[in-house]
């Protein structure tokens, strides 16, 4: 096996700026050279790299073994990293597209979510994949899939938004001893407004703590990934007419940092979530009831939400940029907001 | 009869068995008798629910899993029971009073009565069961924990036990696909389903041909056979040629216990054991069982607080507040607005 380390997974070590793919990367080649225990699985992860060249280069540093090209069966392969991470291996499953995450929603609400309960032990897995829209995918490339599961008990939900936040969260999920279901934008992967230079340390995120973004004192927006981008471009448009949003990134959506949305709430008042998945059932939803309960007597406006319409998501460029939520959006809702 | 990929498993012989497995598969044949009669007796008492009082066991299933190397500490191979539960679980070292409590959803159950069914799941005896399995996914399963056996070069097999049915079944066919591209070991058995099943016409030995596994079908043949057929298959596995699917056929209700009791009936020769040996074998399964009846009636449930268990390791969800102990008389409750520092 070549001992030359690929350079998209070494943009640390050399000092230069990693993208979020990049960063993704770096998070599992470091974990498996940590860990033998830790394997990957998914479709063309192997030889061909991954439909997006996350895993390029892993086959030839370790093997068929910890890189295992599956048949196209995600129910199966996801199935079957519920068995390996019974015997104490610790799967990272890909998606090639998260929108295919569904023919395994059996496995992973049924049995592997309900494992650690049940008394079958702890279940160390994660599935990870692209996400979202905004290139032209359509309805089948494009989805957000973080509402399907965020009903089940058992599994934690983690949609990171910028390079450094990947790489901690993706290693904590690793070592996470429950089942993780990381989700990353594809509109983030090689976006080069997101490139940074991340920690040389061997850093970790703790799963379920949101950061503040951006700090501010006359309404609070909540998003995560790529939404956190298009919630801060808002928040520079608003702050040029005085108004000083607070944007607070969830990283984990599962298990949420209610505390972290009620401590902004109890500062500015008025709240605005922000997500790119569909309207109803969506997240929004779920943070406003918890602030209800949390924080109802600070409350000073209604809370509002900015999402995609309630819809597939569309083909057509044009279309598609109108179903999902942009940054006019979000500064139309948080003026109404701040004026209430 | 070929060791090729979607021949006949390679071993259909008859040759004798050393006492300890005869001594074993007397026992387990033994066992899983009385436990069968004791779940009927169980349900037509109202101690388990109505539906079981037409329990059957196969008493095939516990001379195939014992043919496995089981164990207790967690190294050993692995079954899923499934529908052939408790048999396989009683080769795999589980006891009546653990099916029962299980079964009765007791909270000294296995899971703490947070899962019934018939089958449960021990890492240390290689047992992964549970309730409610779905379309093959205990295959999938599996073939994943034959995957990890691969991956560290271990001499560890798994035994999935489903139905004929799960052939109607994407997932069963995804986890078959998957064990047989990368030759997992994995043995699978497909019981015949008892109720109508639209697959009944569909030709396995030609599935298994089409996923590149070996293929036996076994019907009434003796507690030998059945065993060296798996042990075979086991050997097969672990040398790296990949998964054997064994079909069993049905047997008439009649006659399910026959080969066991020929088997009994020839032992004394075969394997060298006394009638007294015999009748001791015998009485030894009638004693488990029955002290395992006995008990499970007299055993409560499970406080219902019990529920609260943790679904991540992070720990249990909170209760509602509903349920908390109500704040005393005068005493403001500890979430209550009017107590909170910022309320008007």
């Amino acid at each position: 096996m070549p001992n030359e380390t690929p350079a998209h997974v070494a943009r640390t070590r050399s000092g230069e700026p990693a993208t979020f793919l990049e960063a993704i990367a770096e998070a599992l080649w470091e974990e498996m050279e940590r860990d033998e225990r830790v394997f990957l699985m998914g479709e063309d992860i192997g030889a061909y790299g991954g439909a997006f060249k996350v895993t390029r280069g892993f086959l030839e540093r370790f093997g068929p073994s910890r890189v295992v090209d599956t048949p196209i069966s995600e129910g199966g392969f996801t199935g079957a990293a519920a068995g390996a991470a019974h015997m104490g291996l610790r799967p990272v499953v890909e998606m090639q597209f998260m929108d295919f995450i569904s023919p395994a929603y059996d496995v992973l609400t049924n049995y592997i979510a309900t494992s650690l309960y049940r008394g079958a032990g702890p279940m160390p897995l994660v599935v990870r994949g692209p996400v979202g829209g905004g290139n032209r995918g359509g309805p089948f490339h494009s989805q957000n899939v973080e509402m399907a599961f965020f009903h089940t008990p058992g599994l934690k939900i983690v949609y990171p938004s910028n390079p450094r936040d990947a790489k901690g969260l993706l290693k904590s999920a690793i070592r996470d001893e429950n089942p993780v279901i990381f989700e990353e934008h594809k509109g983030l992967y090689r976006a080069p407004h997101c490139r940074e230079v991340l920690p040389a340390e061997d850093y970790a995120i703790p799963l379920g703590r949101a950061r503040t973004a951006l700090e501010g004192d006359d309404l609070t927006i909540v998003a995560y990934g790529l939404m956190v981008h298009r919630s801060l471009e808002a928040a520079a448009e608003l702050a040029r007419d005085g108004i000083r949003a607070e944007v607070i990134d969830l990283r984990t959506l599962l298990p949420m940092d209610d505390e972290a949305i009620a401590e902004s709430l109890r500062k500015t008042g008025k709240l605005l979530v922000v997500h790119e998945d569909t309207r109803t059932g969506g997240i929004a939803g779920e943070i406003a009831i918890r602030m209800n309960e949390l924080a109802f007597e600070w409350l000073d406006g209604p809370i509002l939400r900015v999402t995609a319409i309630d819809s597939p998501v569309p083909f057509s460029g044009e279309l598609e940029d109108y179903f999902l939520p942009g940054v006019r959006d979000v500064v139309t809702a948080a003026r109404y907001l701040v004026e209430y | 009869m070929t060791p090729e990929p979607a021949g006949r498993a390679p071993t259909r012989h008859r040759a004798p068995l050393g006492a300890e497995v005869a001594r074993d598969l007397l026992y387990l044949g033994h066992q899983a008798r009385f436990l069968e009669a004791g779940v009927r007796n169980l349900a037509r008492s109202e101690g388990l629910q109505p539906g079981l009082a037409d329990f059957r066991m196969d008493p095939r299933s516990t001379v195939l899993a014992r043919a496995m190397r089981c164990t207790t500490d967690g190294r050993g191979d692995v079954c899923h029971p499934g529908p052939l539960a408790p048999g396989p679980a009683l080769a795999f070292g589980a006891t009546p009073l653990e099916f029962l409590r299980h079964l009765a959803g007791k909270g000294t159950s296995p899971a703490s009565a947070r899962e019934g069914g018939t089958s449960w799941t021990d890492l240390r005896r290689g047992m992964i069961g549970w309730g409610g399995t779905r379309g093959g996914t205990a295959t999938q399963v599996l073939a994943g924990a034959a995957l990890a056996f691969r991956h560290r070069g271990e001499d560890r097999t798994a035994l999935v036990f489903e139905r004929r049915a799960a052939l109607q079944s994407g997932g069963w066919h995804e986890g078959m696909n998957l064990a047989g591209a990368v030759r997992a070991p994995l043995i699978v058995v497909l019981a015949a389903s008892r109720t109508g099943d639209p697959s009944r016409h569909v030709d396995i030995e030609t599935v298994a041909a089409s996923y590149g596994v070996a293929w036996v079908r076994l019907g009434p043949e003796p507690p030998e056979e059945l065993f060296q057929t798996v042990a075979a298959a086991r050997r097969r596995a672990v040398r790296g040629e990949g998964p054997t699917l064994i079909e069993l056929a049905r047997l008439r209700r009649e006659d399910r216990w026959s080969p066991h009791d020929e088997f009994a009936a020839r032992a004394a020769s075969s394997a060298g054991f006394s009638e007294h040996d015999l009748d001791a074998i015998r009485r030894a399964a009638a004693a488990g069982v029955e002290h395992a009846v006995a008990r499970i009636e007299k055993e409560p449930g499970p406080p219902p607080g019990d529920a609260l268990a943790p679904v991540c390791t992070d720990g249990p969800p909170p209760p509602p507040w509903t349920r908390r102990e109500p704040p005393a008389p005068d005493t403001p409750a500890p979430d209550d607005p009017a107590e909170r520092p910022h309320a008007e």
